[in-house]
């Protein structure tokens, strides 16, 4: 066992760059004594299908395999560098996944001292380092947080956006300047008109994503003209649910956190998914990174409720109409994920019997 | 009185209803996480019925869709606020209070 | 028109009265989550008071303020949730 065999867990992150420079410091410092090793693996967090590998986790390693040898310069020839997934069987829930897939990949490839990015956190929101360290630490790797500066902004907020975007913010704004008015005399059409100028070009670059699809973004309101009364319906009920429980006086609560994977794909439907989550019967949502969801449940009945994904179930029908509204539901999913069995995206029936 | 007049009436009466649960509940709930629960459902509904109330006094006017606006506003924003105070609490490690703390705690 | 004032300022009392209610827990805490939650809770009951009080007066601008109001208030559980957490980044 040597020193100077390490390996990094990468994730996007914006100390990631940092990160992998101070690795290759590390090489060339051990490069007296020993041949150096660097292995950045990616973790991934669901199961995945043979070739079906997130585009952005071959990009990344590319990405960091390009950092790595700019670093390393000269000495290039000299450091064994190499870049793997992990866990690509299995589903990375908690730190103590991460912690596993990560000691068996470093025992395969004797591995003794493991690098972390100060904000690798592929769990989103809950708080993903120490526990990994502990973890490690106590399966006997010495591990070390990369020293490298964090930036206090996480992600980029700014995209790219077309002169669609702008267009569609001005008069979103414009509109909106007038309502609020509510007149339609020369000044107010000027002064709406310059603040929608300098709100949509302050603004075009963060607000939307994506071009809008006129045809889609009408279904999806016809759709939600649906879905609407529904979830008045459900927040009627929460709320005389709430009522109950709150002027009980025995308080009958039996609050407890619920993580599941919802299957919705972007950032709006999640965004819809999650406020839906919280306005309908006694549950919460805590965190939500991508996919994931922490909710907090407040009754044993509306955690069912919420496993048995009625909701999930209507805001996919917004999103992606009918035909998504099919798939299975969160408890259905984790139970055909337990049986390591039925494909989770592409099969109706989460029975199974459907091996890869 | 007119349909109407009953209307807000019961409106008013209902969101007086659900904002007094909402602040039973904010006093009375062992933890925040609870505690959130019924400032973010009950208080929006009961602000949503009261706004209804106020939408339905103004009558057909712009103040009508200022209301409306406000109360979608509400709809939006107030769950939000509260995922993003108990995100913050969660990050802070606050535990979730469970049945098996009662003994501990009273 | 009068009886529909007097109902809606006396829901505009009950609100006030509760949200006097809710001040406890926010003297009370304990911890700052908690404090934050009833002053949203507080905020929201203002801008529905600020609503109510407009349209027993029949006096729509003041319903300019309550919009701005609710956008404050939901501002100010975000920037604290943001920060009271040490690298930012609720949201």
């Amino acid at each position: 066992m040597t020193e100077a065999r390490i390996l990094v867990p990468v994730r996007e992150s914006s100390t990631l760059r940092n990160t992998v420079a101070y690795a290759a410091d590390r090489a060339i410092e051990a490069l007296e004594s020993h041949r150096p090793a660097i292995h950045f693996v990616y973790p991934v967090a669901q199961r995945v299908r043979e070739n079906g590998l997130p585009d952005e986790a071959d990009e990344l390693l590319d990405r960091v395999d390009a950092w790595i040898a700019e670093d390393l310069g000269d000495h290039a020839g000299d450091v064994e560098v190499e870049t793997a997934f992990v866990g690509r069987n299995e589903y990375l829930f908690n730190p103590g996944d991460y912690a596993d897939v990560l000691r068996r990949y470093a025992t395969r490839n004797d591995i003794d001292t493991v690098l972390l990015d100060p904000e690798f956190n592929p769990l989103g929101m809950t708080p993903l380092l120490p526990p990994l360290e502990h973890e490690l630490e106590r399966a006997g790797f010495e591990v070390e947080v990369a020293p490298v500066e964090r930036p206090t902004r996480r992600f980029p907020i700014v995209r790219r956006a077309g002169l669609g975007q702008f267009v569609v913010l001005f008069c979103w704004s414009f509109g909106f300047y007038l309502l609020i008015g509510g007149s339609l005399s020369t000044f107010d059409l000027a002064t709406g008109a310059l603040s929608g100028l300098i709100v949509a070009s302050l603004l075009w670059r963060i607000s939307l994503s994506g071009f809008a699809n006129v045809p889609r973004l009408l279904a999806r309101i016809a759709r939600m003209a649906v879905y609407a009364p529904f979830l008045l319906w459900e927040i009627a009920k929460a709320n005389l649910q709430i009522a109950y429980v709150v002027l009980h006086p025995d308080l009958p609560i039996d609050p407890e956190m619920v993580e599941f994977d919802a299957a919705v794909w972007s950032e709006l439907p999640a965004t819809v998914l999650a406020n839906s989550i919280t306005l309908t019967p006694g549950t919460l949502t805590v965190d939500v990174s991508r996919r994931h969801f922490t909710v907090h449940a407040l009754t044993t009945d509306t955690r069912d409720d919420l496993l048995g994904g009625t909701l999930e179930r209507a805001v996919r029908f917004v999103f992606y109409g009918r035909s998504a509204a099919r798939i299975a539901s969160p408890a259905e999913r984790s139970a055909s994920a337990e049986a390591a069995d039925a494909d989770r995206t592409e099969s109706a029936e989460p029975t199974d019997g459907e091996n890869e | 009185m007119t349909p109407r007049e009953i209307a807000i009436a019961a409106l008013a009466v209902g969101g007086v209803f659900f904002a007094v649960v909402a602040a039973v509940g904010v006093i009375r709930l062992p933890d925040l996480y609870t505690r959130s629960h019924s400032a973010s459902k009950s208080d929006t509904l009961g602000a949503g019925m009261a706004l209804a109330a106020v939408a339905l006094t103004f009558g057909a006017d712009i103040s009508t869709v200022k209301t409306v606006l406000l109360l979608l506003f509400m709809f939006i924003t107030n769950p939000t606020a509260a995922h993003a105070i108990t995100r913050a609490a969660a990050e802070e490690g606050i535990e979730p209070w469970t049945r098996d703390d009662e003994e501990v705690d009273e | 028109m009068t009886f529909i004032a007097d109902v809606l300022l006396l829901t505009a009392a009950a609100f006030v009265l509760i949200s006097l209610a809710v001040v406890y827990r926010l003297v009370r805490g304990p911890t700052m989550q908690d404090r934050v939650i009833a002053v949203n809770v507080i905020g929201s009951n203002i801008v529905v008071i600020i609503a109510l009080i407009a349209a027993a007066n029949d006096d729509p601008s003041a319903l300019d303020i309550a919009i701005v109001y609710a956008l404050l208030n939901f501002l100010m559980s975000i920037a604290i949730s943001k920060f009271t957490v040490e690298r930012g980044g609720v949201l």
